[in-house]
């Protein structure tokens, strides 16, 4: 036993930095860790990088911000909920070296309820007071015809919504590095509001269908027996249905909304998860700490959630990962078929079916350029999750 | 910690009565049952307050699950266990939760009983907070007092189980059996999984923490010169039974069943003169589910005859009033 303690070994090394060091053994993984990452960034400061409003411009002698006002609540609110998200990683990692792990969990937990706290009462109080200002103002015209100056634009200068007749469908160029699709708005723009989209999509409906089942798994797998035998068979009838014809109907009685798509991709997926948790817990409840647990009089909520879970929950976290890529492929193919969010809301798949114009022509910008960003977000989430599957996999750990 | 001031119930701390312990085994496609594993059948007996009760007997003679039984982990098939005047097996809500604090389980395998999740301090600490509610630094405090107890100082709190190696876990686990003031410990097998020259570390520190707190033990072992040096009395377990009960000493002197003397024979000696001649068994333990008619250790036995393979002798006092109980036809045969 190490007796002499350099602070970094006080506390002792967890098993989420066991996985961590795993993981960024594998470059691969890690390259596509920081993509995601990228991803997110883009996601976030979606309407700062491409908006057809400058940040500041002067009318007539006076200097107006467009760009800011003209933002909604929900842009406010990403932006919010990302700065949240990196103020929650540095107290985690802070926590690590100055809390006692026995009151980490209680202290995480508490910080996590605030945050949820702050972003709900920042969402709201957004709501209330920053209303969405419809600005049809044609600030480029007002440039060039010299009534506003001094105005700086976004990096790429054009909205998602930007309609501009005059150069639909035109290839990539210096204006438009990745071409106008056939109303004239920006490709690039539209892809990187779209971003927004797809990663939402994919965590909101991914962690909707990892609670459903690991609550689900966990009873199965806990109680066993009879409980067991009419869940797996429930589970099964769930398997045996086609999933994404079940969403196409679902989709069709429901209003097009991105919500509705989330909800419906989250509660047809959550068979694979619970049979994981399940498996897992068949395995874990004869463990001897477990029994332990049971022994010294411990709630069944604790045991399942606070002792089981913890132990069980690395093949599913792994199938998340791939359940993401999933579901961003899924939202891509309904909206590729017209079943996803409305225009003008941009939506990768939906940009992919202007691909081929209703002349029958093939803008070949307007399916290359969305459906790389497809595979390329899909492919980093697999590398991601092969990665964590890598890491977390015991046998593999001792074979290195 | 205070000292344990015993209601019991004749004298006895726990007493448990014709207890069994059946599995039921199911098969096919409507999960019928089709017969029953009888890992513990019909065993009685006692324990007063301060003592220490062993229990030995090979692997799968029902020791364990005798120990899982007592403390509710797994339900009795039929029988009577009361520590302290209440019922075990019928207890409920809060007196369930009163039991869970009085009676606890120390582990066989130290790797196992101790969630790789969790941080010493929790696994210690956690059943104090649920049961007393202490929190923040006086848990803290009595965390470490308990580490220091078993001998880890309260440094180690907040390390995870796979830094410690198998002695120290299992001294982890008699301080998470400790953290709520129980009255009876079960002991169950605390030291197989050891190595020798730790098992008799873990041992001393039971014994030291037996006359510190008053606890009673109920003690798990195969290894019978773990019993002796362990025990106040000693019950030799086969096949879900209970073959032979004595006290300590007289077991080892002058045991009367033949597969008690088979085991004690099989014990190593270091003085010549102790040494004698090893007896050999026979064939295998039969299956539990299948127990043989008769006396159960009937095929293995070398004094075998027509009785022994049609009925099932009782466990009976040699001689009223010593305390030496056996359950043979032929234990006359020994009697020295």
């Amino acid at each position: 036993m190490p007796n002499k303690q350099t602070p970094k070994s006080q506390w002792g090394i967890s098993y989420g930095e066991l996985v961590w060091r795993e993981f960024v053994k594998n470059r691969l993984s890690v390259i596509a860790g920081m993509f995601i990452i990228f991803l997110f960034i883009v996601a976030i400061f979606a309407p700062f990088i491409a908006n057809d409003k400058p940040y500041v411009v002067e009318i007539e002698g006076q200097r107006y911000f467009p760009l800011f006002r003209h933002l909604g609540a929900i842009d406010y609110g990403v932006l919010l909920a990302g700065v949240v998200a990196v103020v929650q990683l540095i107290l985690i990692r802070r926590n690590k070296k100055r809390v006692d792990p026995s009151e980490r969990g209680e202290v995480l937990l508490k910080q996590i309820m605030i945050s949820a706290g702050v972003i709900v009462v920042g969402l709201v109080l957004l709501y209330l007071f920053v209303p969405r200002r419809l600005d049809a103002t044609n600030y480029h015209a007002m440039v060039e015809s010299g009534r506003a100056e001094n105005a700086v634009f976004a990096p790429i200068p054009y909205g998602y919504a930007r309609t501009n007749l005059s150069v639909r469908e035109q290839p990539p160029s210096r204006r438009h590095l990745l071409g106008t699709d056939d109303v004239g708005s920006d490709v690039l723009a539209r892809l990187i509001h779209g971003s927004r989209i797809s990663l939402s999509v994919g965590f909101v409906a991914v962690g909707i269908s990892v609670v459903i089942g690991v609550v689900i798994g966990a009873v199965l797998g806990y109680f066993g027996g009879r409980v067991d035998f009419v869940g797996m068979r429930f589970i099964e009838i769930m398997m045996a249905i086609p999933q994404f014809f079940l969403i196409i109907t679902v989709v069709a009685f429901f209003p097009r909304s991105l919500l509705n798509i989330m909800i419906i991709i989250g509660i047809t997926s959550w068979t694979m998860d619970a049979r994981f948790i399940r498996a897992e817990f068949f395995k874990l409840r004869e463990q001897d700490f477990v029994q332990a647990a049971h022994a010294q009089g411990i709630g069944l909520r604790s045991i399942l959630f606070r002792h089981m879970l913890p132990n069980g929950v690395a093949p599913v976290l792994v199938n998340a990962t791939f359940g993401i890529a999933g579901a961003i492929f899924i939202e891509a193919a309904l909206s590729f078929l017209g079943f996803g969010v409305a225009p003008p809301t941009p939506s990768w798949g939906q940009m992919l079916s202007l691909g081929v114009t209703t002349t029958g022509r093939f803008l070949w910008w307007l399916s290359v350029f969305p459906g790389l960003a497809i595979f390329f977000t899909v492919l980093a989430y697999n590398l991601v999750g092969e990665g964590l599957r890598d890491a977390i996999d015991p046998k593999l750990r001792k074979a290195a | 910690m205070k000292e344990n001031t015993a209601k019991t119930t004749n004298g006895y701390l726990l007493s448990v009565d014709r207890l069994r312990t059946y599995f039921p085994v199911k098969r096919g496609l409507l999960r019928r049952t089709v017969g029953h594993i009888k890992a513990v059948d019909d065993i009685s007996f006692a324990i007063e307050p301060g003592k220490t009760l062993g229990l030995v007997g090979e692997s799968g003679c029902g020791k364990t699950t005798a120990a899982r039984t007592i403390v509710r982990l797994v339900p009795a098939t039929s029988g009577k266990i009361s520590f302290e005047g209440v019922d075990v097996l019928a207890a409920k809500g809060q007196q369930l939760k009163g039991l869970r604090r009085d009676i606890s389980i120390i582990f066989q395998d130290p790797y196992g009983s101790l969630n790789p999740r969790m941080t010493i301090g929790n696994i210690v600490g956690e059943a104090i907070k649920v049961h007393k509610g202490i929190r923040g630094s006086e848990l803290i405090d009595r965390i470490d007092m308990l580490l220091e107890k078993v001998g880890l100082g309260g440094s180690y709190r907040n390390r995870y189980p796979h830094e410690f190696s198998g002695g120290q876990r299992q001294r982890i686990g008699v301080a998470r059996a400790l953290a709520l003031d129980p009255k009876l410990v079960i002991c169950d097998e605390p030291v197989s999984a050891l190595d020798v020259s730790i098992q008799s570390q873990i041992l001393n520190l039971l014994k030291d923490l037996q006359g510190e707190f008053g606890l009673t033990y109920l003690f798990i072992a195969h290894d019978l010169a773990v019993v002796e040096f362990f025990c106040d009395e000693v019950a030799v377990m086969y096949l879900g039974h209970i073959v032979e009960k004595a006290c300590a000493e007289e077991l080892y002197r002058n045991p009367l069943h033949p597969y008690t003397r088979t085991l004690m024979s099989a014990i190593p000696q270091v003085e010549l003169k102790r040494r004698q001649q090893r007896i050999g068994l026979v064939g295998e333990v039969p299956s539990p589910s299948n127990v043989p008619a008769g006396c159960p250790f009937h095929p293995r036995c070398s004094l075998c005859d027509e009785r022994c393979m049609q009925e099932s002798p009782a466990l009976n006092e040699v001689s009223k009033g010593d305390g030496h109980f056996v359950s043979c036809w032929k234990q006359d045969e020994f009697s020295d």
